[in-house]
């Protein structure tokens, strides 16, 4: 039988942590990647801005690791968004001071800082420029029409539709209850169709 | 669900996926460095006991050095009887004492048996 040696299992203890921390940095890393894209889109269509979107993302995905990377893996979207839209709230609270200083001051916006997402766009599947165009306003049409959604509404929506988190995901990414997730989300498709029309669809 | 809901929303969730497939390349690069910089965040946060261990040792050693400098005008050591005698010998009275010691040897010698040499 072996002679048991502390230094031994210190060293087994040190390896063990530091592999543990290599697989953890990897599986936040994957979760990472795979999420970013939606992410920015997600927060361009809310604060309709890319390059606050890009900041907002980085934000969130640095809260989330220094913060939340030792909670279950499953956890990591819904609060991943929660942080999100914690950083888009903050963002329209300086937006609507800063307009009300501007209003104040009688400077209005620039027309050249007002976006343009077909501008911005790069087709990869080889549409014709027709139908980018034609697909570009629709999504004109429907970032334009959750615009003008309350912010809950808007948010539900989103998290429901476009990153697929099911009610209970919504729920703690709003930090609400599932219920008023539920209201939420009925009221802005309800809104959504009588401001786009059935010819959107 | 109604119908007209449902393709509202499919119709929603697919130009969205387009617009997310559209991303351009420079958009893309700043993403990954967003992420990078986040993964680093993360490998350089320390467990909390290893964050809080030196500000802990400071403030030990700061508490044991403060009592160390307090601790001969606040703390009543028991007194011992050298440490009396050895302050009243230190006393001014007791310098004059010194003076006259060979005094004093002369009452101790006539104390013990000076009765008889004196009478």
């Amino acid at each position: 039988m072996e002679a048991f040696s502390p230094a031994f299992a210190v060293s087994c203890t040190e390896r063990d942590t530091g592999a543990r921390a290599l697989r953890q940095t990897d599986v936040l890393n994957r979760f990472l990647m795979g999420i970013e894209r939606r992410a920015l889109r997600y927060a361009e269509i809310a604060v309709r801005d890319r390059d606050e979107a890009l900041d907002l993302v980085q934000v969130a995905m640095i809260k989330l690791a220094q913060n939340y990377a030792n909670r279950p893996e499953a956890e990591w979207a819904p609060l991943f968004y929660r942080i999100l839209q914690n950083g888009i709230r903050d963002f329209h609270r300086r937006q609507a001071v800063r307009n009300r200083v501007m209003v104040w001051l009688g400077r209005g916006r620039d027309a050249e800082d007002s976006y343009d997402p077909i501008a911005q766009a790069e087709d990869r599947a080889g549409r014709s420029p027709e139908e980018i165009v034609e697909t570009g306003e629709a999504m004109q049409s429907l970032e334009d029409a959750m615009a003008r959604l309350p912010g809950r509404q808007r948010e539900a929506f989103m998290l429901r539709t476009f990153e697929g988190l099911d009610v209970a995901g919504t729920a703690t990414a709003m930090g609400c209850s599932e219920g008023s997730v539920k209201t939420h989300y009925s009221r802005a498709v309800h809104s959504l169709r009588d401001t786009l029309g059935e010819h959107w669809q | 669900m109604n119908d007209a809901n449902k393709a509202l929303e499919e119709r929603a969730k697919r130009l969205f996926d387009e617009s997310v497939d559209g991303l351009d390349a420079a958009t893309l690069s700043r993403l990954n460095q967003a992420r990078q910089k986040a993964l680093e965040a993360s490998t350089r946060r320390a467990p909390s006991f290893a964050r809080w261990a030196p500000i802990g040792g400071l403030a030990t050693a700061a508490a044991v050095a403060l009592l160390l400098i307090q601790s001969p005008t606040t703390i009543d050591a028991p007194i011992d009887a050298g440490a009396v005698e050895f302050e009243l010998l230190l006393s001014e009275d007791s310098l004059d004492m010194l003076e006259d010691l060979e005094f004093y040897e002369w009452i101790d010698l006539a104390d013990d048996g000076g009765g008889d040499s004196v009478g």
